[in-house]
């Protein structure tokens, strides 16, 4: 055994052997590492002279070299202060003529000083980033491609690299700048929304690339750009979603140290106690660290305005565009120009021209263009330019001739347009439309309901006086319901509030002298469990000496503020007629603000205006069946937000009830979930095997009505030939076991 | 902090006037200004929120205001004394940004009779929208001066790209009381918008234009 250690450390091309020495020793390696250091230099210099003609076990023994040097480089960093040097320009300069091993060799070589922090991250980005560009090797691209990305990761992962990440930035936007029709901008397309996904970008500098990406002149460019903007925060989202997912497996701590004192110590018992303590920890100083700053990319956008009417001009208004789109392309140009119009309420007049000769049933993909459109109006585009596309989808789409389905989708894409921008409907044309609820077909039918009661809300003075309803029409008469102008912004108040206010006052609580904590109690209750510490200690601090010194105080001055707004009232009355109108507004302020303005809001107060506001909003008379279909449309309306984007499936909406199912369709909708439906077993069963896979154990009858058979036959014969005097013996024992507390009780 | 109270406002408010009313009277008059600090809030998932809500009593009195409107309201804005413009002025800005910009920066807000406003947007392009500036509309049966002090009374929460924002409540020429009832509406306004409450409130600080800022939560 020893001869043969012996024999293999002659041989002076074992590198890990000597790697693994010098690792333990490095100063009395130094003559064999020096040795071998001279051996790479010869060979490379031999190598540079004549590049192409090398053979193959010079390659392979300069590869073997390199390798041994990159990882022992930290040991001599005098000795080796050159090499990295000379393992980038190899590669700078040679990437296209080396073999294909040795080549990946000098990239996984650099990677590797790069952790060992012999060289920078820049450094290693500046090399191999031009090489990402300029290599015409498939592969060394997809190796370059996840070296770049992981780099990048690993330099953000502590804390963000603000330098480097400004860098590589300033980098992409200058190759996307300078030349906006190559397709190498690809790639700073691909690393940015990669890095976007991971989060490791966030900034706006990185919107900056993308955005010059979309104003490219390369097809492919365009559209990865584009993508970005529609989906790049659905995608982070959902990474971090799986993310998530991942080390989520919650862990219940204290059933984990319950079992360990129960079964059998172990040392692998131990060390899953640890570990699991471990995770919780982790988990738990993650659920507390700072949550991150994820702004949609089209928030950060620094110029939405110039941007859509760039994108605009650019690749959609000209004839001649000089990049040539296709029409799926084009439409998602236009989906994104939609959605920063929408969004940020641009002024684009030339949009809305420009949806117009789309807007024809046969047109490819027109729910796209409908949904498109409806996201481009909003409150601040005048009615007048989106009256006349209104009127054409209205004539094309919707009339009896035509199909279910299109009329469908032109009373939907009518609809999502009124949502946004009410004001562009015509009265005529809205009760001609209104009647399509009375249809056959069921999709078109939904479709004009829709259209009825949105108009029912913002604008029933529009509607013929049959079609108003009672609701819209007491609100009419009232006059608390009145559609909005253009450019009124609705001035909000805190809904339910009146609500609250009458509620306290039922409760006899009156708000002056209600205890303010109490509202406070308990509601962080999660941070509270986080910090125990000071939970305590904010309770004493709160003293309440200030609190009642105060609450006199306010008492005192709310008094006198009550004398002094009714001196005011007094003196309005009294004073002229045309002030009458002020008065009222003031009197109406007064009312709003009584609450508001003289208490602040607790956790609990508002929990409690939440609920008054749903059971107010659903009035008790109506039957459970129509209360629950409001309760559904309320919910539905608040999720979506103005921030989301329209898609063609909202517009295409039912049309699924106009088309008539085939039989395989209805076969296959009346089969449902085929894991479910082979499931045939009792119910007893399924909640047996649910309550297993909770991990809950059996109770003690259970366990007795499964004991086998054959266990529990020799007593119960036993118990039919006990004499009567056992059968006395045995009760008294039980009767005494009984009062001591079972056969373990300690009552003597 | 783990809770705000009535008292620790109103002292608050006490103390910020006494300092900028007393100890240092400033040349012009300070506007008081509500900042405030998010947090546990991800403007992706929780969206970006904003609402607007009307004061008790007018926050920034010295709001520059200009009218555009039609002869009768043009007419209106001089018997009141406030700057305006007709449907020709703004035809002779001739769509240049430059101008428009200059004339959004001119003013704070901007007011517009019914029959002019849907044409803005035609005559001035994005500019003043782009600035938050866009008209409010006025008609010829509602006081011009009422619409005024509504539309100076009104002020706006809205999330930008950072988790913070600072909006003026009131400023120092106005008595304790009325200060505080502004900002009592203004934090109840901007709780009622937030998705979880008072989770979603980091930090709630005071501050006049030359003052020291105060926390108030």
């Amino acid at each position: 055994m020893k001869r043969k250690v012996a024999a293999l450390e002659k041989v002076d091309a074992d590198l890990p052997n000597l790697q693994h020495k010098i690792r333990n020793d490095p100063l009395s390696y130094q003559q064999d590492f020096q040795a071998q250091f001279d051996q790479y230099a010869s060979l490379r210099e031999l190598f540079l002279q004549s590049p192409t003609t090398t053979d193959d076990s010079g390659v392979v023994r300069l590869k073997d070299l390199i390798d041994f040097v990159s990882h022992v480089a930290d040991c001599y960093p005098t000795l080796t202060s050159s090499f990295p040097k000379d393992v980038s320009s190899l590669l700078e300069l040679h990437h296209a003529s080396l073999d294909a091993e040795l080549r990946d060799k000098l990239v996984g070589s650099l990677v590797l000083l790069r952790r060992k922090d012999i060289i920078d991250s820049a450094a290693l980005l500046d090399t191999l980033w031009p090489l990402l560009l300029n290599t015409p090797s498939k592969s060394l691209r997809e190796l370059l491609f996840t070296k770049i990305i992981s780099d990048l990761r690993t330099s953000n992962a502590k804390a963000t690299n603000h330098k480097l990440n400004r860098h590589m930035q300033s980098k992409f936007f200058d190759l996307i700048a300078s030349d906006p029709a190559s397709p190498k901008c690809l790639w700073p397309v691909k690393i940015t929304r990669e890095l976007w996904k991971r989060q490791v970008w966030t900034e706006a500098k990185a919107v900056a690339v993308m955005k010059e990406a979309a104003l490219s002149q390369d097809a492919k460019v365009v559209t990865g750009g584009v993508r970005f903007f529609l989906g790049g925060d659905q995608e982070r989202e959902e990474a971090a979603a799986e993310e998530d997912q991942d080390d989520e497996g919650h862990v219940d701590i204290r059933k984990l140290k319950h079992v360990a004192g129960i079964n059998k110590k172990s040392g692998k018992r131990a060390n899953e106690l640890k570990d699991a303590a471990k995770k919780v920890k982790r988990q738990e100083r993650k659920k507390n660290a700072p949550q991150q700053l994820n702004f949609s990319a089209l928030h950060l956008l620094h110029d939405p305005q110039g941007f859509a009417e760039e994108l605009f001009q650019r690749h959609l208004q000209p004839a001649q565009p000089k990049v040539r789109l296709n029409l799926d392309q084009k439409l998602l140009v236009l989906q994104l120009v939609s959605r920063l119009v929408g969004l940020h309420k641009l002024t684009l007049i030339s949009l809305y021209s420009y949806f117009l000769k789309f807007l024809v049933p046969k047109q490819p993909k027109v729910t796209s263009f409908l949904a498109s459109l409806a996201q481009a109006s909003h409150s601040l585009v005048p009615p007048d330019v989106l009256e006349p596309l209104i009127v054409k989808i209205a004539n094309e789409f919707v009339s009896e001739a035509s199909a279910g389905e299109v009329a469908s989708a032109g009373l939907n894409g009518i609809r999502e347009v009124c949502v946004r921008q009410p004001l562009a409907m015509t009265e005529t044309l809205l009760q001609d439309l209104v009647q399509y609820r009375k249809s056959k077909d069921k999709g078109v039918q939904m479709a004009a309901r829709g259209l009825l009661s949105l108009y029912r809300e913002v604008g029933a003075e529009m509607l013929k006086r049959k079609d108003r309803g009672k609701e819209a029409a007491m609100g009419l008469r009232t006059g608390d319901k009145s559609s909005a102008r253009f450019g009124e912004v609705a001035a909000g108040g805190i809904e339910g509030l009146d609500l609250l206010e009458k509620w306290k006052e039922e409760q006899g609580i009156n708000s002056e002298n209600e205890d303010e904590d109490a509202g406070w109690d308990n509601w962080d209750a999660e941070s509270d469990d986080s910090d125990d510490g000071e939970g305590w200690i904010n309770v004493e601090s709160d003293g309440e000496d200030i609190d009642i010194s105060d609450s006199e105080d306010e008492r005192e001055k709310k008094a006198k503020a009550k004398a002094k707004a009714a001196g005011d009232g007094a003196d309005k009355d009294e004073s002229s007629k045309p002030e009458e109108a002020e008065a009222a507004l003031k009197e109406e302020e007064n009312r709003i603000s009584k609450l508001a303005t003289t208490r602040i809001l607790t956790p609990a107060d508002l929990a409690k205006l939440n609920e008054l506001r749903q059971t107010a909003a659903i009035t008790a008379a109506l039957p459970a069946n129509k209360r629950r279909r409001i309760q559904q449309q309320q919910q539905a309306a608040a999720e979506r937000h103005n921030d989301d984007a329209l898609t063609a499936d909202q517009i295409e909406g039912l049309a699924s009830l106009s088309h008539k199912m085939t039989k395989e369709e209805k076969l296959r909708k009346a089969k449902g979930d085929p894991e479910e439906r082979n499931d045939h077993r009792s119910s007893t069963a399924k909640r047996k095997e649910q309550k297993r896979a909770e991990g809950k154990s059996t109770t003690n009858k259970e366990k007795a009505r499964k004991k086998n058979f054959l266990m529990t036959i020799g007593k119960a014969k036993r118990k039919g030939k006990r004499s009567l005097a056992d059968e006395q013996k045995i009760q008294r024992g039980h009767i005494s076991r009984m009062k001591r507390g079972g056969k373990r009780g300690n009552m003597g | 902090m783990s809770k705000i109270t009535v008292a620790g406002v109103r002292q608050n408010v006490q103390e910020l006037l006494k300092y900028s009313n007393e100890e240092k009277k400033r040349n012009f008059l300070e506007t008081v200004e509500l900042q405030i600090g998010l947090k546990n809030y991800d403007p992706q998932r929780d969206k970006r929120f904003s609402g607007t809500v009307k004061l008790p009593k007018v926050p920034r009195p010295n709001m520059a205001i200009c009218i555009l409107g039609d002869q009768h309201d043009i007419d209106r804005a001089k018997h009141g004394g406030v700057d305006a413009m007709s449907a020709e002025d703004l035809k002779k800005l001739n769509k240049n940004k430059k101008l428009i910009k200059k004339l959004a920066r001119k003013y704070d807000a901007f007011v517009a009779s019914d029959s002019l406003i849907k044409q803005i947007p035609r005559l001035l392009g994005p500019g003043l929208s782009k600035a938050g500036k866009f008209p409010t509309p006025v008609s010829h049966n509602e006081d011009l001066s009422a619409k005024i002090t509504e539309v100076k009374s009104t002020i706006k929460f809205q999330l930008k790209k950072v988790l913070c924002m600072g909006v003026a409540v009131g400023n120092v020429d106005m008595t304790d009381e009325e200060l505080v009832g502004n900002v009592m509406l203004s934090i109840n306004y901007l709780v009622s918008l937030l998705k979880k409450g008072w989770q979603n409130v980091g930090s709630l600080t005071l501050k006049a234009s030359m003052s020291p800022p105060r926390r108030l939560y």
